[in-house]
């Protein structure tokens, strides 16, 4: 892929992905039913679980893109690692403020120590790592390879933090789509879902698009900066 | 030069150094000791039991302490150059990584055993018939907690920040061991049977074998120029 066409797809899924965002939030303020127990809060569950989701997906991306970063050393996995590791921070900061202000009315407090809750704020620790030992290597090589072992063993490291998290008994409520027995959620509150998920997964992956060109413009003026030929607009 | 030989070589290397200077087990010896003063003034044990409190107490001290120490196991290698010329050297780099994990484990051991008997004394506490089992949790979770310390000292000594990278690096994957490491010692102290704690043991064990595997592969990363 040229980066000329990843510009345009990125571009391209990021206005999707704006669109679905506002058709989301009709839907959700004005066609979804409102939940029967925990009422009007609830709605705020479409935009923090697709948020969740990504924040999630994006880490695989920030793990796999490392370890093969490692294997293989091509800069543009790196590049597409750093700009998964940037979006999935965005999303992950996403669930840690909508959780609380959700948590706020219906367990009355922002902050337990849920499992779910502990988890992404760990993510977010383990993502703020990626950013830091990046940035604080005088080698930049060094650096990218620093990060990419945070991501790995952050990534293998997640199950059992997750294992050990969630073995108090956890507050959350409890999965209401992905279990044995099928979805037991009603069917628009599940397709306003259904849209939020694939709304945030386009917007995640046009952001991550338009983020790894921009990187790879990035490294590219830094190259003709060092070999010091004249810039070029 | 078997692989086990290379790892005795830095293992004894490390050993010497710190034997002679003493400076990393004094630093760290004089920490948990100071800790522990501290903590009977913070707490107040008329109040809460000391078995109650007492290993979550411990558990950090010994965190703590090992990130003390293991955070300057490559200080000395970096500050002389030495690193390049044991990256030059016909050692592995796997092997290179054992032999520092076997180092720092040793020392961290030796922390951790001065730890249970001053905070005993301190905090008056009874182990009563588990000795052995409580030396086997600790000894078991060291193992995880001084790998993956030994892993991101080699990051965070390369890095500008230094040692003051290591906690914000070590410490969100280090929750396996806080949290399974806490509870199997408060049962032990509390005298609840050892069949309680099967569960602990395995998963210490497994996040043991996660930091072990997690330095032996990706050491090589982090250290080669």
């Amino acid at each position: 892929m040229s980066a000329r066409s990843i510009r345009i797809s990125g571009t391209a899924l990021g206005i999707l992905g704006l669109l679905g965002v506002v058709a989301l939030h009709w839907m959700v303020f004005f066609w979804v039913p409102t939940e029967s127990s925990m009422g009007i809060v609830q709605r705020i569950f479409y935009v923090h679980v697709p948020s969740a989701w990504v924040a999630f997906m994006a880490f695989g991306i920030v793990a796999i893109t490392g370890a093969m970063y490692l294997w293989l050393g091509d800069d543009r996995l790196d590049q597409a690692g750093v700009a998964a590791a940037e979006g999935g921070m965005v999303f992950t900061t996403i669930v840690l403020i909508t959780g609380p202000l959700w948590g706020k009315i219906a367990w009355g407090t922002y902050w337990t120590w849920e499992p779910r809750l502990t988890l992404t704020l760990l993510l977010w620790f383990i993502y703020l790592g990626y950013f830091l030992v990046r940035r604080s290597t005088d080698n930049p090589q060094q650096g990218k390879k620093f990060a990419a072992v945070v991501g790995v063993v952050g990534a293998a490291d997640i199950p059992l933090i997750h294992i050990s998290v969630s073995w108090l008994r956890s507050l959350h409520p409890d999965p209401v789509v992905l279990k044995p027995e099928g979805p037991t959620l009603d069917s628009a509150m599940l397709i306003t879902l259904m849209v939020g998920l694939l709304t945030f997964t386009l917007l995640f992956l046009g952001l991550f698009l338009i983020r790894f060109s921009a990187e790879s413009l990035d490294r590219k003026l830094q190259l003709r900066e060092v070999a010091g030929q004249p810039q070029e607009a | 030069m078997t692989y086990l030989g290379q790892v005795w070589a830095i293992v004894h290397k490390d050993l010497t150094i710190e034997f002679r200077t003493k400076e990393r087990f004094a630093a760290m010896a004089s920490f948990a000791v100071l800790v522990g003063l501290l903590f009977h003034y913070a707490l107040d044990v008329t109040v809460v039991r000391p078995q109650d409190i007492a290993s979550g107490v411990i558990w950090m001290t010994v965190i703590f302490s090992a990130l003390l120490g293991v955070g300057r196991t490559f200080y000395l290698e970096e500050e002389d150059g030495a690193m390049s010329g044991l990256l030059h050297s016909p050692i592995a780099l796997d092997a290179l990584f054992v032999g520092k994990f076997i180092a720092n484990y040793i020392l961290v051991a030796m922390i951790t055993v001065l730890i249970f008997v001053v905070f005993a004394g301190f905090f008056r506490l009874n182990f009563g018939g588990h000795f052995v089992a409580l030396i086997g949790i600790v000894s078991l979770g060291a193992v995880g907690l001084v790998g993956i310390l030994t892993l991101f000292s080699a990051v965070s000594s390369r890095t500008r920040m230094g040692e003051s990278l290591l906690p914000v690096l070590a410490f969100p994957l280090l929750v396996p061991v806080v949290v399974y490491g806490v509870d199997a010692t408060t049962r032990i102290l509390v005298g609840r049977p050892l069949s309680e704690v099967a569960g602990n043991v395995r998963m210490l064990a497994a996040f043991a074998l996660l930091s072990i595997m997690a330095g032996v592969v990706l050491f090589r990363f982090v250290v080669e120029e």
